[in-house]
């Protein structure tokens, strides 16, 4: 990306200490207690030695803090154009594949019989979280790889305010994503524990593919296919990561991480966001393009009979032999 | 083109805080209680190999608060300083964990943001508004490079221990005291 | 620049809470200018200050060269004033001394000019308010009721505390002030900082000064240091220091019960029992004997009575030092053979050294150490005593004590006649002033007054028991903080007690604010040594005149003015300066008074130091070398900086100064000297004259006594005078010809004015003639009382003082951990000042005791824990806990210059609006107990007892 971490030099004064600390003799051997050579003043406060200082500044009683530096360069020269082709080179092949594949139609067309799917409560925490989340995405990329992808061709008053809004959106937004991601996980989770059925569903590809030895196959599924609970134990585990990472971020005074468990919960925060992101693109055309009825369910928690039996077989064959089938009136 | 630095001679220090005081008195406009962009620590304090250093920015040469900065607020001077511009920041604090030195200084500790603007030593360089402007002192201090002065901090050491200037004459002056102190005939600069 | 009043809102300061205060700058509040045009027009709003940011870049600016107002260093820096505001401060690198270095304090001068915290206009306590009132009635209000107590106790009920922070002027006419108004109960804080040391030191070679300088520290092949932290006191002397270990390799010998940030750069550090000062000098001067180290010579020639010196240290061998200073056997002998092999060596002392009931004792061990040495009269070597206040060393020399008039001329009654000379005053004028009776067979005006360290006990005392007609009623803390006194309960007491307490500061200061009176005090705004000019004395006995960098803030005034204005009202002004012009504003021109300091101050050659010659030295600080101090061309060629006294003669003499006292390589022209024949030629048949060793180009090449009238007519050398020298030298001594001719014709035959003796081993006048170990009065070694007992109880000068009756009672059992105190490098003093200063209170916000790990771990306590310590006494302080190995197990320590919080409780409300200092704290002297050197009455703050418990 650029030369800043081709050497990491970093403090001139202090190397010429070790430098030239050989050159620093003993004292008088008469002397019982001589005194540390500049030398070994600098192995003490290269190894991270703390000491005493009137300053109340945070972690100024640490003289340097020493990581490696790598982290530096991981999170600009990969995290960053990692998160983009997260977000836009999935919707890039996304398109291309449609373009490609088709959509995946309904057999039957609409049977006009809607099925219940998700209680009012349950598709309010699915928005709480959804909405958060692509704000998050949006800011969150800003955040990380504005500079490198957006500053260049703006201006600098129009950076500034972009950059500072991310930040300003960024911080409130996590709060309902954490609470509808808490949510989600723990009320969910139930309905997505993985079957043997789902195994086959992933060997044909949910059934989505419209040439070649996949075209027409309808796997068995349950409430969730297993894209979905793959999907769902993704956004659990490292929703769990970023949302732990960003607490550490967003409340420095709250939990007082050092700096490189900061810099750490930055790295993984990255990470997962990469991930996440890369789902969200996958999960949000599957539900609004892809699948036909799909977005139904999250509008009004009904599903169509038609898209329950070709998409939930197994779903909806429980419903209704247990007689909770419900439909809307 | 000069490539400033500072260097502090740990044989030297006494910490005494005149630096600290000096950067204080320099850049009293733009600084508030709490906000201490140089402060002297003492390692292996009250024992044998006691040792005092001070401590600011470095004005690294790949410096890793320009790296993390998610809004590129930083930007290196023709004299291999390392300023920022306070108008982008956005009080992340990044910058702060990725210092080694802890240079960056926040006025608040609030959660969501509400650290305000970083900040730290700017080698008495002032910042990217115009040199000695109302604006400059308020947000950055002094601009004694623009007077051809070097950092106030260095200039009033008690014991010349913190050097500041071009890099290869401060450490020239370094490298030879620390000859000197190991000769016992020798004559001090 | 905009002149706003801001209206009736007053300033809305956030109350510290206890300790710790924050930052109250009212950055948006209204501006006011500096100027005391201005001020008085304004008159009773909440002025502010204009500030730097308020200036434009670039405004004119003015370069004013002045010098830090910390300690006795005395560090040259550049003001940078636009339109009458300090907006910068710029390093002086060609500042002989410190050559643009400053510490903490130095590098936050300009804050003077900001001055939030201080006192805005005079004020008075009515009914436990602070009303304002105009300087007139202040002058009106106080003059009246001194002349009332006056009338009813005589002059001596008024106390005159003063100030080590006052201009030479300052000094001077503060001392002439209680002089003119027939007291001695006049002193200032050199009471119970140095002068142990200028008793002993001038008891044993002549004079009680650094005997070198600073810089001359730089040619020093050892460096002693004993109960003293410059890298904390005295900040800017490590650079001479340092380059003496770095440059000659110096070994750097730091003896001090705490390992200091000055042990940290030393090659030794001996941890000895607070108190054990002279067992640990003995006990090298055992080794030197012992081996032989000894320069026999020296001694021969120019050492009286070592010979007694070697019969007491034979009770001192290698192991009843350990035994009684804890440091170990090998490391007094390594000490003892540092200083041995390295010569020349410099001993250094401060109030680790001075601040004991033994000091004198232990200012005249580390002399006769260096005297055996050799190490006196040369370069690199010497008693390098450092100083604490900015002008301590002018305070002490213009008699700003409770002892002698200027000059050291003490109090006999030839002393007054000289000055009374010196003034063109009637004798019987001056001695009219007085009171003429006498208590307890002493005379008032020949009698030491009350001391400083305990103008408390001349209030509480019972007058029967005072040599004097009553107790002290009234009292001006003029420049000095009272929290620096031990025994702060009994100074509470005493400030009750008084009819009316009278502060004259910058600051409100403890005497205005610990009391708890409703009425009868009286706070008046003085302006600091930024507001105006004069000379001021470092340690090194230099002289700089310090330029005014502003206008006085406020509404306050200089000590000079509020001095003469007081003077009016009493009704002796026509006297008091009668020799001094005055100006349009009918001010006193400061010029003649620094004339009439140089006509009087003939004992130590401050007589040669011209206002115009002091000016020239400032005007010139780069034509100075900053290793020998010496101008090696320019204006001031040949001469050294600041023209360290003795500067003999007239100011017309041109004498150089004199760099290092007691230097027999040098012609007395040049600055050289010997050791001061200052009592008598013999003693006890034996001779007190040097033998065989004289200074350079001497025609008596032999000891001789100081000159007189009589002896320059038995030499035939009267006829050298000139007429007019004669009519003033007739019938009078070197120290006492207006004239200057007898000093003149003196060194014109290469002869020291004072005379050629030894240096004494032995005082015959004190009241131990060595010094002698005796245990501090509140010991944690009961076990060596009896082998090392204190003194018997005294009455010394105007007080009863109490030794063995302390002593006798144990208390080492409840209150088992040693107590010693020093300083931080941030604060100064009492601390109002620099506690006042923002950037440096943001450094040390809490009052703190060091403890040693062991000893916390005893007592349950971790490091920042609020604990409560209580002294031997009973004081009670609720202070944080700092657990570090700097202390040993068995001592704490703390520092002295937090004040505004005691036993446990705030003051903040005490103070008037807006003056509370950043930071406030409990005051170490709270803690501390009763101690007092028999010579000086310095108190004792470094050898105490005290328990912590966790609070």
């Amino acid at each position: 990306m650029n030369n800043w971490f081709k050497q990491i030099s970093l403090v001139l004064a202090l190397v010429v200490g070790t430098m030239f600390s050989a050159l620093s003799f003993a004292q008088d051997a008469a002397v019982a207690n001589p005194q540390a050579t500049e030398g070994q003043i600098w192995a003490q406060l290269q190894a991270g030695a703390t000491g005493e200082t009137t300053s109340h500044g945070q972690f100024h009683n640490q003289p340097i803090n020493t990581y490696d530096l790598r982290v530096l360069e991981l999170r600009s020269d990969w995290l960053a154009p990692a998160l983009m082709a997260a977000l836009f080179g999935m919707i890039i092949i996304f398109v291309l594949f449609i373009k490609v594949n088709g959509i995946s139609k309904l057999h039957g067309g609409f049977s006009g019989k809607l099925v219940y799917r998700w209680s009012k409560f349950d598709v309010s925490i699915h928005w709480l979280g959804a909405i958060p989340c692509l704000l998050l995405i949006l800011t969150g990329l800003t955040l990380l790889a504005g500079r490198f992808f957006f500053q260049p061709y703006l201006g600098e008053g129009f950076w500034a305010a972009l950059i500072y809004g991310a930040k300003q959106v960024h911080d409130v937004m996590a709060i309902p994503f954490m609470i509808g991601w808490a949510l989600m996980t723990v009320l969910w989770a139930k309905n997505q524990l993985p079957k043997m059925y789902d195994l086959k569903w992933m060997l044909v590809v949910g059934g989505y593919i419209n040439f070649g030895p996949f075209k027409g196959k309808h796997p068995d599924a349950g409430f969730a296919n297993a894209g979905e609970k793959l999907w769902f134990w993704a956004f659990a585990i490292f929703g769990l990561v970023i949302s732990a990472s960003g607490m550490l971020l967003l409340f420095p005074n709250l939990f007082e991480p050092s700096r490189t468990l900061s810099l750490i919960a930055l790295i993984l925060h990255s990470v997962s966001a990469i991930i996440i992101t890369a789902f969200s693109i996958v999960h949000i055309f599957m539900a609004t393009v892809m699948s036909e009825g799909g977005m139904e369910c999250m509008v009004s928690g009904y599903c169509d009979e038609n898209w329950a039996t070709q998409h939930h077989n197994l779903w909806f064959d429980e419903i209704k032999a247990d007689g909770t089938l419900k439909y809307k009136k | 083109m000069a490539t400033m630095k500072f260097l502090c001679d740990t044989k030297r220090c006494i910490e005494c805080n005149g630096c600290v005081t000096a950067c204080k008195n320099e850049n009293d406009s733009a600084l508030e209680w709490g906000i201490q962009r140089r402060r002297v620590v003492t390692i292996n304090d009250g024992v044998r190999g006691e040792a005092s250093i001070s401590v600011a920015c470095m004005h690294c040469t790949d410096a890793p608060c320009q790296a993390v900065c998610p809004t590129n607020c930083f930007y290196k001077t023709e004299d291999g300083l390392t300023l920022h511009n306070k108008d982008t920041c956005i009080g992340c604090g990044y910058c702060l964990y990725a210092c080694p030195f802890g240079a960056p200084q926040f006025p608040k500790q609030g959660a969501f943001g509400s650290r305000g603007k970083m900040d730290k030593c700017t080698f008495c360089a002032g910042g990217p508004e115009e040199n000695h402007s109302d604006a400059e002192r308020q947000k950055y201090g002094a601009n004694r490079i623009a007077e051809g002065k070097l950092p106030m901090c260095a200039e009033l050491c008690a014991t010349k221990s913190l050097l500041a200037g071009d890099a290869e004459v401060i450490s020239n002056i370094f490298r030879e005291r620390v000859a000197y102190r190991g000769s016992k005939n020798a004559i001090w600069g | 620049m905009k002149l706003t009043r801001k209206s009736n809102e007053a300033p809305t300061v956030a109350k510290p809470t206890l300790g710790i205060s924050r930052r109250q700058f009212m950055k948006h509040a209204g501006i006011t200018t500096g100027g005391i045009a201005a001020a008085s027009l304004l008159g009773t709003g909440m002025m502010r200050r204009a500030e730097a940011k308020d200036i434009p870049h670039d405004a004119p600016i003015e370069i004013k060269r002045t010098v830090c107002s910390a300690c006795a260093v005395g560090c040259g820096l550049y003001a940078e004033v636009q339109n009458g505001v300090w907006t910068g401060q710029e390093p002086a690198f060609d500042h002989p001394f410190n050559a643009g270095g400053h510490c903490a304090k130095g590098a936050a001068l300009r804050e003077h000019g900001h001055g939030e915290k201080r006192l805005k206009y005079p004020m008075k306590l009515v009914d436990g308010k602070w009303k304002k009132l105009s300087w007139d009635q202040a002058f009106n209000e106080l003059g009246d009721k001194m002349l009332d107590i006056r009338k009813e106790s005589g002059p001596d009920s008024l106390y005159f505390m003063g100030s080590a922070k006052f201009s030479n002027e300052g000094c001077y006419m503060y001392r002439k002030f209680a002089a003119m108004w027939g007291t001695n109960n006049v002193d200032h804080s050199a009471r119970i900082c140095h002068s142990t040391t200028v008793a002993g030191v001038a008891n044993t070679w002549g004079y009680g000064a650094q005997t070198n300088s600073f810089n001359d520290i730089q040619n020093a092949n050892a460096i002693f240091f004993i109960g003293a932290n410059p890298a904390e006191a005295h900040p800017v002397a490590m650079q001479h220091i340092l380059i003496a270990k770095e440059k000659n390799n110096a070994k750097i010998i730091v003896v001090d019960p705490r390992f200091s940030r000055t042990a940290a750069h030393s090659d030794l550090h001996c941890a000895l029992r607070p108190g054990t000062d002279i067992p640990f000098i003995y006990g090298m001067l055992w080794h030197i004997f012992e081996n032989g180290w000894e320069d026999k010579t020296f001694i021969e020639q120019r050492v009286f009575e070592m010979d007694t010196i070697r019969e007491e240290i034979k009770k001192f061998p290698p192991k009843e030092v350990t035994h009684i200073t804890g440091v170990s056997e090998e490391e007094v002998y390594q000490a003892a053979k540092l200083m041995a092999e390295n010569r020349p060596g410099t001993v250094i002392w401060c109030m680790g050294g001075t601040q004991h009931h033994v000091g004198n004792a232990n200012t005249r061990a580390y002399c006769i150490l260096q005297l055996a040495l050799g190490n006196m009269g040369v370069s690199g070597g010497g008693t390098n005593i450092f100083r604490g206040h900015d002008n301590v060393q002018g305070a002490t020399d213009l008699g700003l004590l409770f002892d002698t008039l200027p000059g050291y001329y003490g109090l006999k009654t030839g002393s007054w006649k000289h000055w009374s000379n010196v003034w063109e005053l009637d004798y019987e004028w001056v001695k009219g002033r007085f009171d003429q009776n006498e208590y307890l067979g002493r005379i008032p005006m020949n009698t030491p007054g009350i001391p400083c360290s305990r103008w408390h006990d001349g209030v509480l005392e019972t007058p029967e028991k005072l040599a004097q007609k009553d107790r002290v009623r009234m009292a001006f803390f003029w420049g000095q903080s009272v929290n620096t006194e031990t025994r702060q309960s009994e100074v509470r007491d005493a400030l009750d007690k008084m009819d009316t307490v009278v502060v004259v500061d910058p600051f409100p200061t403890m005497a205005g604010v610990m009391h708890r009176r409703k009425n009868g005090v009286y706070l008046l705004p003085a302006a600091t040594q930024f507001e105006t000019e004069g000379s001021v004395s470092n340690s090194g006995r230099s002289q700089q005149w310090r330029e005014k960098v502003i206008e006085p803030l406020f509404e306050s005034k200089t000590d000079l003015e509020i001095m003469y204005r007081l003077s009016q009202k009493l009704g002796f002004d026509k006297e008091y300066t009668k020799r001094i012009a005055k100006d349009a504003n009918d001010m006193l021109v400061i010029e003649d008074v620094t004339r009439e300091i140089n006509r009087g101050m003939w004992t130590i050659g401050m007589s040669g130091q011209s206002p115009e010659r002091l000016k020239l030295h400032t005007q010139n600080w780069g034509s100075f070398s900053n290793k020998t101090l010496e101008a090696e061309g320019g204006p001031a060629k040949g001469e050294t900086y600041g023209l360290p006294w003795p500067c003999w003669g007239t100011p017309e003499q041109k004498h150089p100064g004199t760099q290092i006292l007691y230097n027999t390589h040098k012609h007395v022209l040049e600055g050289g000297g010997n050791f001061r024949a200052r009592y008598g030629v013999e003693y006890q048949g034996k001779n007190l004259l040097a033998e065989g060793s004289f200074s350079k180009g001497a025609e008596i090449q032999d000891g001789y006594p100081e000159f007189s009238a009589d002896m320059l007519k038995q030499l035939g050398w009267w006829d050298d005078l000139t007429a007019e020298e004669k009519t003033s030298a007739e019938g009078k001594n070197w120290k006492t010809d207006l004239s200057g001719g007898i000093q003149r014709v003196a060194m014109k035959h290469g002869c020291i004015p004072f005379g050629n003796a030894k240096a004494r081993c032995i005082v015959w006048t004190f009241p131990d003639q060595v010094p002698v170990h005796r245990e501090p009065l509140y010991t944690p070694r009961r076990d060596l009382v009896s082998k090392y007992p204190t003194y018997d109880d005294m009455q010394v000068h105007r007080l009863p003082t109490l030794y063995k009756s302390i002593q006798e009672k144990d208390s080492s059992a409840k209150y088992p951990l040693g107590l010693t105190s020093g300083r931080l490098v941030e604060y100064e003093g009492g601390g109002e000042e620099s506690r006042s200063n923002p950037w440096l209170a943001e450094l040390q916000q809490e009052m703190f005791v060091e403890i040693n790990p062991s000893d916390a771990a005893d007592r349950g306590i971790r490091n920042g824990d609020t604990v409560w310590l209580e002294g031997a006494e009973g004081g009670r302080i609720k202070i944080q806990a700092m657990v570090t190995p700097r202390v040993k197990p068995g001592v704490t320590w703390m520092p002295y210059h937090f004040a505004g919080v005691m036993h446990g409780e705030s003051l903040e409300n005490n103070y008037p609006e807006g003056t509370v200092p950043y930071v406030i704290g409990e005051s170490a002297n709270t803690a501390l107990t009763y101690g007092y050197d028999p010579v000086t009455q310095m108190q004792e703050t470094k050898a105490s007892l005290c328990q912590i418990t966790k609070a």
